[in-house]
């Protein structure tokens, strides 16, 4: 784990937005551990952070048209992450998605891809590696 | 010599104006007596002739006889039919009559005249015949007149004369004698006759009786012939299945054992057979309980089923299953009779069978590293993602300006706490396949089954299963390895939510359940909803190597079988009456003997392998 460089990188470059309000970045998982630690780096990151345990919850909220970036785990019951990527095409919502699973999944990795995802990540991932993959994302819009 | 009612002072001295008229010519009186003598001697001659004739040609040869020799008119004859109870009628007339009379109507004038048992006198009788005049003189035949009547009748006036009467009555004298002659020959025909049948028939039934006795003999012998075949079949399906018989007469300690017993014992065939023989072969460890059984089967006379082991004179030890049935003797005393069975081949070749097993899943869980690693990956790497994530989070809290102290300790905490999970699942995973002999001691499973149900929680909740738990509250402590047996249920959980993975018409529903078991025993069950299985595949799915995910290995129903039969357990799957499949084991519970449990396991064998 590359602590350091996360500092450093922290300090030397001023990773908040320039726009006055924060991003709202969601993230969908059903994973408590995620819900429970990701927020809260996003929030360190400058995001404004919200939390969804299943796709479903996500679409019936509101905060759907003011997300500027969704975390989306791939494999979760009832809807899939691919499945709310599909959803979201149909409902011609172009919000970018950072993918993020904990199984090696290459077929899914691609698929993901090709509909258009910003980045497909490994659990566990580096801080840097999703702020990137958050910067790519907010700043394509 | 019956003359009729002539008399022979008549006879000599006959009427006198025939006498008169004679006398004048001595002449022609010699010559009328010569051919009365010579008729006579016709008349006597004519038996030769009647010899073996019928009644009927008797009278016929005799009438016409008479009627030549006395120139009559007619003649009837009337008697005794010696076949039946009736009379026989003849009558003859003379060709020479001038008489216009039919045989009928003499018949019939004669039987008026002299029929039925009137005493007719039997002096001559004038009557009249259609416009003729006839003489009738009448002959009665036997002494009694019971064979029969002659009658003759002739127109000549003064018939009949001296000489005529008595050749009539010599005639009838004859006839009487041959006709009774006849009937005897007859008699004696018949008798002979009766007696031909009666031989002939005797001889039948004799030829019969011979006959039935060839048979009787034949099929006695078919008998022996199949009881000695059968007694050889016998004697070769005890060689063959390694298996000797026994009597034992309990009063006086008779022993009788078939060849095959002799061998398995390796005594000499034939000799005498005693129990302190027969103990002198028990194995010493198995010794006491064979005296023990003896003992008791001497007074009670059911049914014994068991097993011991020979030490045999080389050291070879040879193990034995045997069944004897008590039963009253002839004599009412208590006698057994049974079979004694080696199973040594048996025996080794199962255990041989249950190593190669056992070395077979072991290769299997081997050669599933690949898949191993990444199963501890996989679980491994959700606290790990969750300690970096919170640790970055914790650095930059720190760094902040001013720093989020509070912030960074929930973090740290979090981090702490994920540590120590994952510390917790890679111990947990690296027990769970490590190749031990089952440690087996006092288990709850129901706490054992809840502690898998926590590791699993995360992952079957991704499966959108419904999760229900029934745990019997009294469940006995068991005899298992924790570790082993969580990873028996870990498997069938899994499978149950694969199983349920493509099913989306119903609810998928996972139910496991603890309860009581016969025999001391506890059941685990694991019920899902999904595609079920078919009979057929009931038992093939316990196979290494047997897998339905394009992915899989299939080792971990074939693992997880032989991790419950060292336990002395037993797997298996059935069809749910809905959709689905229920997984089950049972294992022996705990403060049990191994000896117990041992037969427990044989005896649920035979009712698995009888099912």
């Amino acid at each position: 784990m590359d602590a350091s460089i996360g500092v450093a990188h922290c300090f030397a470059m001023d990773s908040r937005p320039s726009a006055p309000k924060r991003p709202l970045v969601s993230v969908v998982d059903d994973d408590e551990s995620v819900r429970e630690s990701l927020p809260d780096l996003l929030r360190e990151f400058g995001f404004d952070a919200s939390s969804f345990s299943s796709a479903e919850e996500f679409l019936a909220s509101d905060i759907l048209g003011q997300t500027k970036c969704l975390i989306l785990d791939i494999a979760m019951p009832g809807m899939t992450g691919l499945d709310l990527q599909q959803e979201l095409r149909q409902r011609r919502e172009s919000i970018p998605i950072i993918f993020i699973t904990a199984q090696k999944d290459p077929v899914s990795r691609e698929r993901a891809l090709k509909q258009g995802a910003v980045q497909f990540l490994y659990k566990p991932f580096s801080d840097t590696a999703l702020l990137d993959a958050l910067n790519s994302a907010v700043s394509a819009k | 010599m019956n003359f009729g009612n002539v008399g022979l002072a008549e006879l000599v001295h006959p009427r006198q104006p025939d006498m008169e008229a004679k006398v004048k010519d001595p002449a022609q009186e010699i010559k009328r007596l010569q051919r009365c003598i010579n008729d006579l001697v016709s008349l006597l001659a004519l038996p030769a002739l009647w010899k073996s004739k019928e009644p009927s040609q008797i009278v016929h040869t005799l009438f016409d006889v008479l009627i030549r020799m006395l120139r009559l008119d007619f003649a009837y004859g009337r008697f005794k039919d010696p076949t039946g109870s009736g009379f026989l009628q003849i009558v003859r007339i003379s060709d020479s009559s001038e008489l216009n009379v039919s045989q009928r109507e003499i018949g019939k004038t004669m039987n008026d005249l002299f029929g039925g048992d009137g005493q007719k006198p039997f002096s001559p009788i004038r009557s009249k015949f259609g416009d003729q005049d006839i003489s009738l003189f009448a002959v009665p035949l036997g002494l009694e007149r019971e064979i029969g009547i002659i009658v003759v009748g002739c127109e000549r006036d003064g018939f009949p004369v001296d000489v005529e009467s008595l050749l009539l009555g010599v005639a009838a004298n004859q006839v009487a004698i041959g006709l009774q002659e006849a009937h005897l020959l007859n008699e004696q025909r018949r008798v002979a006759n009766e007696l031909d049948q009666r031989v002939a028939q005797r001889t039948l039934e004799l030829a019969n009786a011979n006959e039935e006795l060839r048979k009787e003999i034949g099929e006695r012998k078919k008998i022996e012939d199949r009881l000695r075949e059968s007694e050889a079949s016998l004697a070769q399906a005890q060689y063959l299945s390694r298996t000797g018989s026994f009597s034992w007469k309990v009063a006086n300690d008779e022993i009788a054992w078939s060849e095959q017993l002799y061998r398995i014992f390796d005594f000499e065939p034939g000799t005498p057979v005693t129990i302190e023989r027969i103990n002198s072969r028990v194995h010493p460890d198995d010794l006491a309980a064979m005296i023990e059984r003896v003992a008791r089967a001497r007074g009670s006379g059911g049914a014994f089923e068991y097993e011991h082991r020979l030490l045999m004179p080389d050291g070879s030890v040879k193990y034995l299953m045997a069944i004897a049935q008590g039963h009253p003797s002839a004599e009412g005393k208590l006698g057994y009779m049974g079979a004694v069975q080696d199973v040594t081949q048996r025996r080794s070749s199962e255990e041989a069978l249950a190593k190669a097993r056992s070395e077979l899943a072991n290769v299997a869980r081997m050669t599933s590293l690949g898949v191993l690693t990444a199963s501890i990956a996989h679980e491994v790497n959700q606290p790990l993602s969750g300690i970096i994530t919170n640790a970055s989070t914790c650095l930059r809290m720190l760094s902040a300006d001013p720093p989020n102290v509070e912030g960074a300790c929930e973090t740290a905490r979090r981090t702490i706490r994920d540590g120590h999970r994952a510390s917790d699942v890679v111990t947990r995973l690296r027990t769970l396949y490590s190749k031990k002999e089952p440690a087996l001691e006092s288990m709850d499973l129901n706490e054992t089954v809840r502690e898998v149900m926590a590791l699993l929680w995360t992952e079957i909740q991704k499966h959108r299963v419904t999760l229900r738990q029934e745990f019997a509250e009294d469940l006995p402590a068991a005899l298992g390895d924790r570790i082993q047996l969580q990873q028996v249920i870990l498997n069938l959980i899994r499978n149950a939510a694969d199983a349920m993975s493509a099913v989306d018409d119903r609810p998928r529903e996972l139910l496991v359940r603890t309860e009581r078991a016969d025999g001391n025993r506890v059941r685990l069950s694991v019920r899902d909803s999904g595609v079920g299985i078919t009979p057929q595949a009931a038992d093939k799915i316990f196979e290494a190597f047997y897998t339905t995910k394009t992915d899989g290995m299939g080792i971990g129903l074939s693992v997880s079988r032989s991790i419950i039969e060292a336990h002395r357990g037993r797997l298996w799957a059935t069809r749910n009456d809905g959709p689905g499949t229920t997984f089950s084991f049972t294992i022996p519970c705990g403060a049990e003997g191994a000896a117990d449990v041992e037969n427990h396991f044989n005896a649920e064998e035979r009712k698995a392998d009888a099912a």
